[in-house]
């Protein structure tokens, strides 16, 4: 899977109170890289991994998956993509307290009718060490379980590519290069394309390319 | 997909509670209004055929008053000379007449109504017996006066009477479960009625030619024949506005329902913005989303479509049992009705659920992420 930006501008707000979150930004990324994305608060760090997953669509410019431009998919196909092909984890983990581990990570394999998503779901959990706590709900969880837990719930659907925005935002440095201890072994062993997004050069570190953002920039 | 609904109604236990509720009380008043509405028909049914006739004379007046007097063991203004009957007798077709007269006494002390008749009402009532003497007595009045066979029993109004008791009858579901039947006679001397009769009951010997003598017999002075099928489907009509407007108020019970329902959903599409907002973002389609909104209420509305048909049967055993006929009416129960009430529920589910469903659909997974 190759995802590529070209040219791409970003855009909020309008008239006077217009703000170009990215300016003329060209990036590609694809299976198997491992990739941060550096810079200062509202550089458009996150602006620029949501267009990389499909989240969103530049004001200017073209983003293609696999050299189609996403401008001729609809809302569906996008939705496909991301759930096949791409895998999200947030600084806040966004699990739903009222699930269990394991519902956490079923719940888009249920709603999407996976075939064997139980299995591939424990599979996931097993894959971060969450494997013997199944049944647990995520208040029981440390920070660095419910974070492990949400790379789970990216992986259930064996992605291509998985992008990070501040995954390690919420945890203490320790618990934060076991978080990335797992990206790593899931890039090495796995293949699978990390984008992380952070402002901590520790973690920048881990990735094989640095990307910087700044004022909307890539450097 | 349950598991995901039941997930999540964790969090608001209390609202979830208030909707199922909400919609059972719109079921429960379609269920009881349904059983109870067949229940008053079967019984008006029941008691006009129980009459056993094919024409009723009635004294001059409202017929079907007067019908439903007779019915219901209430004396009446107006009565039929006991002269008449020969007369009646003696109309082509008429296999037999019988008297009838019809009133509240006190029996024993306490008040009952009396039907007071002749050996004739044999012919239409099989109450298994060879000779009509003494007082044959329905079960209820037997049961809330103590009374058994053998046993003497004294009736009291204008003048006292002293019966013994020869039968009392198996329960019949109706009207005659109320009365003591006693000879025309001792009811006429007890009543104060002399020659006067409530009702003629009047059997013909051909089917076919009932129209003819009901009209040979309704030129008779002071007399009026009504065929009990006239009766009833006056009733019946009388009875099936009342039931239209019962209806009405069931449907706006049930629009309420449909209201609460899509307002919880709204509140709760709302209140979930941020998991809907991940889900999308993790790859769920907006039908994905629609669906499980929409199935979430359909579980909501069939658990209170299953509430309200248990608090319907329950409300129908203990709603007052007499129409406004004055008839003992038993609740109908029937699958079809449980059938119309889940359907109801379903369509409460599913129409008060596309609004929110729609709404939650259309999330904007980075609009939600942007908010985060």
């Amino acid at each position: 899977m190759i995802v590529e930006l070209q040219s791409v501008w970003k855009a909020y707000g309008e008239g006077e109170a217009r703000f170009w979150a990215i300016r003329d930004a060209g990036l590609m990324i694809q299976a198997g890289d491992f990739v941060s994305v550096v810079g200062p608060s509202g550089s458009g760090k996150s602006t620029l991994l949501h267009m990389l997953g499909c989240l969103d669509k530049p004001t200017k410019g073209t983003v293609l998956v696999d050299d189609e431009s996403i401008d001729r998919l609809t809302d569906r196909q996008l939705s496909l993509i991301r759930r096949n092909r791409i895998g999200f984890v947030f600084q806040q983990y966004y699990l739903n307290e009222c699930m269990t581990v394991l519902q956490n990570v079923l719940l888009p394999l249920e709603l999407a009718k996976v075939k064997d998503r139980k299995k591939k779901a424990a599979e996931a959990l097993a894959s971060v060490g969450l494997g013997h706590k199944l049944k647990a709900y995520p208040s029981e969880l440390s920070g660095g379980e419910q974070q492990r837990c949400a790379i789970a719930r990216a992986l259930a659907n064996s992605p291509e590519i998985v992008l990070a925005d501040e995954p390690t935002g919420c945890l203490d440095t320790e618990t934060g290069e076991k978080i990335m201890d797992v990206l790593t072994d899931l890039n090495e062993q796995q293949e699978i394309g990390i984008v992380v997004v952070t402002h901590d050069e520790v973690v920048a570190a881990c990735a094989r390319e640095e990307i910087q953002v700044r004022d909307g920039r890539i450097s | 997909m349950v598991w995901i609904i039941v997930a999540t109604a964790k969090k608001r236990k209390a609202r979830l509670v208030m909707t199922v509720v909400g919609i059972a009380i719109g079921v429960a008043t379609l269920f009881a209004l349904l059983s109870l509405s067949a229940g008053i028909e079967g019984a008006l049914d029941r008691e006009i055929g129980g009459l056993g006739a094919q024409i009723i004379l009635l004294p001059e007046g409202c017929p079907y008053e007067l019908t439903l007097a007779l019915m219901q063991g209430a004396d009446t203004l107006e009565h039929i000379p006991e002269e008449s009957l020969p007369r009646i007798s003696e109309v082509d077709n008429v296999l037999s007449a019988v008297p009838a007269v019809v009133g509240r006494v006190k029996v024993n002390g306490q008040l009952a109504s009396i039907y007071g008749t002749t050996e004739d009402v044999l012919r239409v009532k099989s109450w298994g017996i060879e000779e009509f003497r003494g007082a044959v007595v329905g079960s209820d009045v037997a049961e809330k006066l103590s009374l058994s066979r053998g046993q003497r029993i004294t009736l009291d109004l204008y003048a006292q009477e002293s019966l013994e008791v020869t039968k009392v009858l198996q329960a019949t579901g109706g009207r005659d479960d109320t009365f003591v039947f006693v000879p025309l006679t001792a009811a006429q001397k007890v009543l104060g009625l002399g020659n006067s009769l409530s009702a003629v009951l009047v059997q013909v010997e051909e089917i076919d030619e009932t129209t003819q003598t009901r009209y040979a017999l309704g030129r008779m002075a002071d007399i009026q024949a009504v065929p009990p099928s006239e009766v009833f489907d006056t009733l019946m009509g009388l009875f099936g506005s009342v039931k239209q407007t019962l209806i009405l108020i069931t449907g706006i019970a049930i629009v309420a329902g449909i209201l609460t329902t899509m307002n919880t959903m709204t509140m709760a599409v709302h209140e979930r913005k941020k998991d809907i907002g991940i889900l999308r973002a993790v790859g769920s389609t907006q039908r994905d989303v629609f669906g499980l909104f929409v199935w979430e209420s359909l579980l909501v509305s069939l658990a209170g479509g299953a509430l309200g048909i248990a608090l319907g049967y329950v409300a129908s055993q203990f709603l007052p049992r007499t129409s406004g006929f004055g008839l003992q009416a038993t609740p109908h129960f029937s699958l079809a009705y449980v059938g119309i009430c889940v359907l109801v529920a379903v369509a409460v589910g599913i129409v008060s659920a596309i609004y929110p469903a729609m709404v939650a659909a259309r999330t904007q997974p980075i609009k939600t992420l942007r908010e985060l």
